[in-house]
């Protein structure tokens, strides 16, 4: 099949809208910057930095207009055009397709994760469709310990809802793929079985009406290939996550109804939170796995851009649905998590600078790599700019006549750059300023945000915050993109998501760098002017504070303070969705019991043996990557008698061995009779 | 002496029974699986398994190996068809360990049949990792990096496109 578009017929317009102002505003605003450095001629470094200029403003100039296109759009009328909407008869039908909501995880908090499949599943029960969906946690944990207390989760959960045979637990202990490929092997078992697949991440939480809705709009829309609901964060106390939340609440509905209006059926997914026609998705999107070695080699690591792109390739449109809701996820829990995070998906999202090229690709899916390159190389290009804007001051400084540096004709149009600063700030400000405007005229919006007062001073704080925050995010992302580009390899390892307090010794570990970069910046600009210095100070403060200010974002202490003064608050805070609620209260109430040592508590509790050992035998292959030798130095520290503890390997070897649990428990209970 | 006289508590199984003992103590391991831990219920049990069988004399493999046939057949009565299989023993002892069996005694497992409520949980607690397999395919896709490369690349070699390592 080949790609062709779905599109409404408004669909030339709003592009041209916000792509075209996007391209002259760039144009005209790159003009003006090469006219305030051409005073004095144009120097090789100037030359760099309109360069450099252009590119960021571009990029700047582009969230712009979508936000505007987003504004429009929530304004208007939030509805897209080009989806085939139920009618109030046909939601009430039941629904004739099945569809599995799949969640992998790998080494998570199973108390969170299990909290959230059981609110999501209560939820779908409570709209009674619950026939048409089944859930299944896809395990791709290595560590024993999680992977045992993931299954005495499980068994609990199945217990409370009366769940088994609708809820699965598959555990995998080859996890070739990452993600992409734990979902593949799903779809290769069972995926057969379901016309969709609710993709969620392994903090994401859905209402059951959203689920429902994004089934139906499966069901009305055949070609439709992807429907993202944009998910929403909450559930954090740390002020650097509320501060993330509220943002995401004020801002993020105008970006993203901004991009779905003009990118309509060839948006982008985002990996979950998203409903996959799973036919399609089988047929058309197994991922490849790259030649060369990495960062651009190898298995794909942000599949998700490169499913969307696949599925359009073969003909099916992929839809940012925002008007769905009910979509959730929590944010990192402070800066350094955010930045963890963000080192993942800088090489993932950089690994697809290798497909912008790649033959069959719709237009729009090599703009969403490129957008996604982008988001990650605007720190880099931001920071080679304000560098080379150092270089070409000092250049002027030292090699250019200074006395003619003070004819009038030659002067540096002060207020000229005044103004293109004031129109870029005012470009990366608009988001706030829109998302605001329209939380305070929607009906009893501001209200539930701690009232209007509140709500503007929430947004000026969290703008100043923002702003000092964002040097640092620049330099960590300016690292990590140069160090992919430079070989570095990122650990795939599980994210924190515990709002735990962070110590300043490691706070001052990791911006150790920052704080000199800032101290450089200072007193190079001092060597130039103190105005230059005045033109820095917003960067330069930023990383001069970034140790205090990465430690006491990170504290729940404050954040909670801020929200008992009515700061940073979101609807969903005030007046909870029953899904969020209910998620929260079974975290509260179903603590999960912790697993301190797999092999200790498979052998000493009989309810976990026989769990255990059943879920073994249901699912027969699993042991096929045991390694002999591990196993047999497993057998011989526990059947041997000895108190020798086993190694990681060895209890993963172990508790996939049937003969040898049994024979140790076997032994453990004689031993005990006797 | 290579037998022991064991009384039990269990009405509907004779009151002595002769064990081998290590027979005996091997049965004892197998239903403290099942959270047995009582003497009256283990020996009630072990006179179950072996008066059932008439194998008071058998050696321990072959009185555990009775012993798992006898479970696997009241497991099949009580989960039903829908869990017969491979691995029934052990989804069943999970079951009837997950909804405390054991704390009914071993008259749960000797009586005619198990009280409703019971096979109400015990069939609702089987652990069910995952629903029957439908194998399908998912085809690696293939993706021409550079497409302008590949054409000079093919016309220079002759080759066919080459777009994973995979393959």
């Amino acid at each position: 099949m080949e790609a062709h578009s779905f599109s409404p017929e408004s669909a030339a317009f709003r592009r041209v809208g916000v792509l075209g102002l996007a391209a002259v505003t760039t144009l005209v605003g790159t003009l003006e910057m090469h006219r305030l450095l051409s005073a004095h001629g144009t120097s090789v470094p100037e030359v760099v930095l309109v360069g450099l200029f252009a590119l960021c403003f571009g990029w700047i100039a582009l969230s712009f207009w979508t936000a505007i296109a987003g504004f429009l759009q929530l304004a208007l009328g939030p509805r897209l055009p080009g989806l085939r909407y139920p009618t109030p008869d046909e939601e009430g039908q039941p629904l004739a397709s099945r569809t599995s909501v799949v969640m992998p995880i790998h080494n998570e908090d199973p108390a969170s994760v299990f909290a959230n499949v059981q609110a999501t599943y209560e939820s779908v029960a409570a709209t009674g469709h619950l026939d048409a969906f089944d859930f299944y946690v896809l395990s791709d944990s290595t560590r024993a310990e999680a992977w045992v207390a993931e299954e005495l989760a499980w068994s609990e959960l199945c217990r409370r809802v009366g769940g088994q045979g609708r809820i699965f637990y598959r555990r995998r202990t080859d996890n070739t793929g990452k993600k992409a490929g734990n979902l593949g092997d799903f779809c290769e078992r069972w995926g057969r079985r379901y016309d969709f697949t609710v993709v969620l991440d392994a903090d994401s939480l859905m209402d059951g009406r959203t689920l429902v809705k994004m089934a139906r709009l499966m069901e009305l829309n055949p070609r439709a290939g992807i429907l993202q609901a944009p998910p929403l964060n909450v559930g954090r106390t740390t002020l650097f996550a509320r501060l993330q939340q509220f943002a995401g609440r004020v801002y993020g509905p105008v970006v993203a109804a901004g991009a779905a209006a003009w990118q309509l059926g060839e948006s982008n997914y985002w990996g979950h939170n998203a409903i996959i026609r799973t036919e399609a998705f089988i047929n058309h999107c197994g991922l490849p796995v790259l030649p060369g070695k990495q960062p651009f080699g190898g298995h794909i690591l942000s599949h998700d851009f490169v499913e969307a792109a696949l599925m359009r390739r073969a003909g099916y449109t992929v839809w940012l649905v925002p008007e769905l809701g009910g979509s959730y996820e929590q944010p990192p829990p402070n800066l350094l998590a955010y930045a963890q995070r963000d080192r993942r998906w800088c090489q993932g999202n950089l690994q697809h600078l290798s497909l912008v090229m790649a033959g069959g690709l719709h237009p729009f899916s090599r703009g969403h790599f490129l957008m996604g390159v982008m988001s990650y190389v605007a720190s880099p290009l931001w920071l080679l700019f304000l560098v080379s804007g150092l270089v070409a001051a000092l250049h002027d400084r030292f090699f250019l006549d200074a006395h003619a540096l003070e004819s009038p004709v030659l002067a540096f149009d002060a207020p000229g750059a005044l103004r293109l600063f004031a129109v870029s700030m005012g470009m990366l400000f608009a988001p706030k300023v829109l998302g605001l405007m329209l939380a305070l005229f929607k009906r009893g919006e501001a209200a539930r945000m701690g009232g209007r007062v509140k709500l503007v001073l929430s947004v000026l704080v969290e703008s100043v915050l923002a702003s000092l925050l964002a040097p640092v995010m620049m330099l960590f992302q300016s690292h990590f993109v140069f160090g992919t580009l430079l070989g570095y390899r990122v650990n795939w390892s599980s994210q924190q998501r515990e709002d735990a307090d962070l110590p300043w010794s490691e706070a001052a570990r990791r911006h150790a760098v920052h704080m000199a970069v800032g101290v450089g910046m200072l007193a190079v600009a001092a060597l130039v002017s103190p105005a230059l210095v005045a033109w820095l100070l917003p960067v330069a403060v930023g990383l001069l504070l970034a140790v205090p200010l990465t430690v006491l974002t990170a504290r729940s202490s404050l954040g909670m303070w801020a929200a008992r003064r009515g700061l940073f608050l979101l609807p969903e805070e005030t007046e909870p969705p029953e899904v969020v609620e209910r998620a929260q209260a079974i975290t509260e109430e179903h603590a999960v019991e912790p697993v301190p040592d797999a092999i200790e508590r498979v052998l000493g509790d009989a309810k976990m043996h026989a769990l255990h050992l059943a879920l073994l035998e249901s699912q027969p292959g699993l042991a096929e990557h045991t390694s002999p030798a591990a196993l047999e130095s497993a057998r011989r520290k526990l059947l041997g008698g000895g108190a020798e503890p086993l190694s990681a390997q060895e209890k993963v070897a172990a508790l996939l061995d049937v003969g040898t649990l049994s024979e140790a428990r076997e032994q453990r209970l004689t031993r005990a009779l006797s | 002496m290579d037998s022991v006289t064991t009384l039990t508590a269990c009405p509907s199984v004779p009151s002595t029974v002769w064990a081998v003992p290590r027979s005996r103590a091997a049965l004892d391991t197998f239903f403290r699986g099942f959270g047995f831990t009582t003497e009256a219920d283990l020996s009630a049990l072990a006179a179950w398994v072996l008066d059932g069988y008439g194998a008071q004399g058998a050696q321990p493999p072959a009185a555990v190996a009775l012993a798992r046939a006898r479970m696997e057949t009241w497991f099949a009565s009580v989960l039903g068809m829908e869990h017969a299989g491979p691995g029934l023993l052990a989804r069943g002892r999970a079951a009837f360990v997950l909804c405390d069996g054991a704390n009914r005694g071993a008259r749960l497992l000797t009586r005619a049949s198990a009280p409703e409520d019971f096979v109400k949980a015990a069939r609702a607690a089987v652990p069910v990792p995952a629903p029957a397999q439908v194998s399908a395919v998912m085809p690696e896709q293939q993706l021409v990096l550079w497409p302008f490369g590949e054409l000079l690349r093919r016309w220079w070699r002759g080759v066919s496109p080459d777009v994973s390592i995979s393959r």
